[in-house]
């Protein structure tokens, strides 16, 4: 395997201009070990690890729950796609199920709830002492609280947090999606 | 013991649910959160856990990608990461292993699967691949549950009622090793599924089932059809259940119809001049589940728009959809699987084109209603007339498109005499209402059956579904080239109760001292009315199915006995399990001198 990683990392630098002079910092002892130089040796299904540094690895749940959004429904392809060229019947069939796993996920992690029952356009009143983070006032906002107001919003709330642990290596806590090689 | 445990073990998903048993020995049934691998160095709990198996390349170990919260330095991955691998690298994923454990033409505890994989890749058992799945569950519930031991609760594990002896044996074996001790029970699925809406009910359901009435329950899983008859009898003033038929094993079920919706789907683009590859054949399978589930609701819209998200990071350039209509649909996937079709329908035999995998013996007729056709017509008889099963019972993620129900409803109500062989009669034949929960129902029933087996509340009684017959060769002149004629010899009556055991009154048969011997073993689901030593001298192959041989060695032991005379014992253990003895047939000797029968389960070809 130590072969395998010499060898594709060797055409690796051969590709990757700002790779190999890295590595040439490198291999004159002016850089620490560069985490970049193993990553692209990737197979197919994993990127390489290296053994777990500590027990509890730091990754951001940001970046899992990127990972996530990317994995099962390909949101970052989507949104990192120019629209350029595109009639908007390719766009939305493309979006339309990128739409729906990418709503599946946020249900299944966050089961997100309107913060009011109410439909829109009916009349709301906030109570007596209320966080700014829960009720947005617009318009002629004057007086006292409680305000009575006409619902244009229902807000959204999450009823649960629960994204995907990561017990990788550290070296990987910021890839969000592997790269994918097929062997023939 | 704290918990009560039920376990459906799928052949495509695996749910554990449990109950905290209170003083008065009731409990609240939830599902236990199961942590698992969704992708290398990530993990998320979800309530089920997909039964596949993934065993990974030498150079992706090592790492700590497939670690677990329990488990570290992992080369295979079961669960959700598994299934998605199952696409993209199906040569070192192992999947519907349970539908192998029935599978007689192979050696089950031999490493076969992945079915058909390169010789580098390191094969696992169907048994061990069942192991695998157990013990992820099992270790899971540790992982909750430190200060509550698996070993030490009351754990009911569902198996299919058309599970024969040895699957039973080679599941059991699985359980054990997975470490979830000797104590638990068996509980066939679909009476599982009935348990689950016994529970949802609660006393209604004495309002909702008469006497007399009896219940179809249909259980259409991600691969087999399941078909259990229960009735409802009176016994001193009070309703109870009883299970009165099973039905054979049938490998059909949902996968097979999202398979077919998307090799048609496939054909669909392929006008289109777009050919598939395998990941996008897989990602159109899953959009095919989905879109029968739209597309087959009653009140759903006409057509729904598939579409193949390009491969590449390019997603909106590659991507490419079809409309698929609803008429076209439907026809494909209800008269395909659930065709109508007349109660003298017998299911054919001949082998069909199309979805079809090697290795597993798939039915060769897709079409669910005639195997039901040919099952109420056996079993659901009166005086020499069939009568209709009054409900029906769905189980399984199929029926979450109620056009599947109303097909079948549909189907079935046209047997009924009065109808005139097209339409149904009103109400002939009504579905049980409830199960909303057609995921969970079997997991959640087998903890409400194992609540009620330890309160002593309602129980569905039965006893084996099946009559067992060992295969007698008889005494007579020998024929140069004909074997001898065989009897079957009945050891196990049909509805013998788990905890009993009885002699089987028959002539001593002489075994020959310290070799091997074997003998044909046969379930009958149909001859319900045979007697244990009663002796059989003919019957039709769709009587008598015949499964794996029955093994002893008789010790020596000491005597020069060169053969010793026998009877059998046959046993149903308290947790389901079928047992066969030998005992000497020698006055005063039979308790003393006893021989275990193993099944044999090893390549017969």
């Amino acid at each position: 395997m130590g072969l395998m990683v010499a060898t594709k990392a060797f055409f690796k630098l051969l590709t990757n201009r700002d790779l190999s002079a890295s590595f040439e910092d490198f291999a004159n002892g002016k850089l620490t070990v560069p985490a970049a130089i193993e990553a692209p040796a990737a197979t197919p299904a994993a990127s390489p690890k290296k053994p777990k540094a500590n027990p509890t690895p730091a990754r951001s749940d940001a970046i899992s729950l990127l990972a996530a959004l990317q994995r099962e429904a390909r949101l970052l392809d989507l949104v990192n796609e120019s629209l350029d060229g595109y009639t908007d019947a390719q766009i939305g069939g493309a979006a339309r199920d990128v739409l729906r796993d990418t709503r599946a996920v946020l249900e299944r992690m966050f089961a997100l709830q309107p913060l009011t029952d109410a439909q829109d356009g009916q009349s709301v009143e906030t109570p007596a002492k209320f966080d700014p983070a829960e009720y947005r006032l617009t318009g002629n906002v004057s007086g006292d609280a409680p305000f009575n107001g006409t619902l244009t919003h229902h807000g959204w709330q999450a009823t649960r947090c629960e994204v995907p642990k990561y017990n990788g290596s550290g070296s990987a806590a910021l890839v969000i999606a592997p790269i994918e090689l097929e062997i023939k | 013991m704290k918990y009560i445990i039920g376990i459906d073990l799928g052949t495509t998903n695996s749910v554990l649910a449990f109950a905290e048993l209170q003083s008065d020995g009731s409990g609240k049934v939830q599902l236990l959160s199961l942590p698992q691998l969704v992708a290398p160095g990530t993990t998320e709990s979800k309530s089920s856990l997909p039964s596949f198996s993934y065993i990974a390349n030498p150079a992706e170990t090592g790492q700590g990608a497939y670690d677990l919260p329990w488990a570290t330095n992992r080369s295979f991955a079961v669960g959700e990461l598994a299934r998605t691998r199952s696409a993209d690298a199906p040569d070192r994923t192992v999947g519907a292993s349970k539908s192998w454990l029935c599978h007689h033409a192979v050696d089950r505890r031999a490493a076969i699967l992945p079915w058909n994989a390169p010789a580098e890749v390191p094969k696992i058992s169907p048994v061990a691949a069942a192991r695998q799945y157990l013990q992820h569950l099992v270790d899971a519930w540790h992982d909750q549950f430190p200060d509550s031991p698996i070993a030490d609760q009351q754990v009911v594990l569902t198996v299919p009622a058309s599970f024969d002896p040895v699957a039973r044996e080679l599941t059991r074996e699985a359980a054990i090793g997975a470490g979830l001790g000797e104590n638990f029970v068996f509980l066939e699925e679909p009476q599982a599924a009935l348990y689950a809406w016994l529970d949802q009910q609660g006393d209604a359901w004495r309002k909702m089932l008469k006497v007399d009435d009896s219940v179809l329950v249909c259980d259409v899983g991600g691969g087999t059809t399941d078909l259990t008859l229960i009735k409802v009898e009176e016994e001193g003033g009070a309703l109870v259940l009883k299970r009165s038929a099973v039905g054979d094993h049938l490998l059909v079920g949902g996968d097979n119809m999202d398979l077919a919706a998307a090799h048609f789907v496939a054909g669909k683009f392929a006008e289109n001049g777009t050919e598939l590859d395998p990941w996008q054949s897989v990602a159109l399978w899953h959009s095919c589940r989905m879109a029968k589930e739209t597309l087959l609701t009653e009140n759903g819209p006409q057509t729904h728009p598939i579409s193949i998200l390009g491969r590449g990071s390019k997603l909106i350039a590659s991507t490419v959809s079809v409309d698929v209509d609803k008429s076209a649909l439907s026809a494909l996937l209800l008269d395909g699987f659930f065709p109508a079709c007349a109660i003298d329908d017998a299911p054919q035999r001949q082998p069909m084109s199309g979805f079809q995998e090697i290795g597993l013996p798939y039915e060769s007729d897709p079409g669910i209603t005639r195997h039901i056709a040919a099952f109420v017509k056996q079993h659901c008889v009166e005086n020499g007339d069939v009568v209709l099963p009054k409900h029906i019972l769905f189980n399984g993620g199929v029926f979450k498109a109620d056009g599947f129900r109303n097909r079948m409803l549909k189907v079935i109500g046209s047997w009924d005499k009065k109808s005139d062989g097209e339409q149904p009669t009103e109400a002939a034949v009504t579905a049980l209402a409830g199960g909303e929960d057609l995921d969970f129902a079997v997991a959640r029933g087998a903890c409400f059956y194992g609540l009620n087996k330890h309160s002593g509340g309602m129980r569905i009684r039965g006893g084996v579904g099946n009559s067992y017959y060992v295969g007698i060769e008889t005494a007579g002149l020998a024929i140069p080239g004909a074997p001898r004629p065989l009897k079957a010899l009945c050891v196990v009556p049909f509805g013998m109760e788990e905890g009993t055991e009885l002699s089987v009154e028959s002539n001593p048969i002489g075994l020959v001292v310290g070799q091997p011997v074997s003998f044909r073993f046969f379930a009958s689901k149909t001859r319900k009315e045979d007697r244990p030593g009663q002796l059989l001298d003919r019957w039709t192959d769709e009587e008598l199915l015949e499964t794996d041989p029955l093994l002893t060695t008789l010790t020596v032991d000491g005597t020069d006995e060169t053969f010793v005379p026998v009877k059998f014992d046959a046993k149903i253990t308290e947790l389901g399990m079928f047992e066969l003895w030998c005992a000497s047939a020698v006055d005063g000797q039979e308790s003393a001198r006893r021989w275990k029968l193993e099944f044999n389960v090893r390549d017969k070809s």
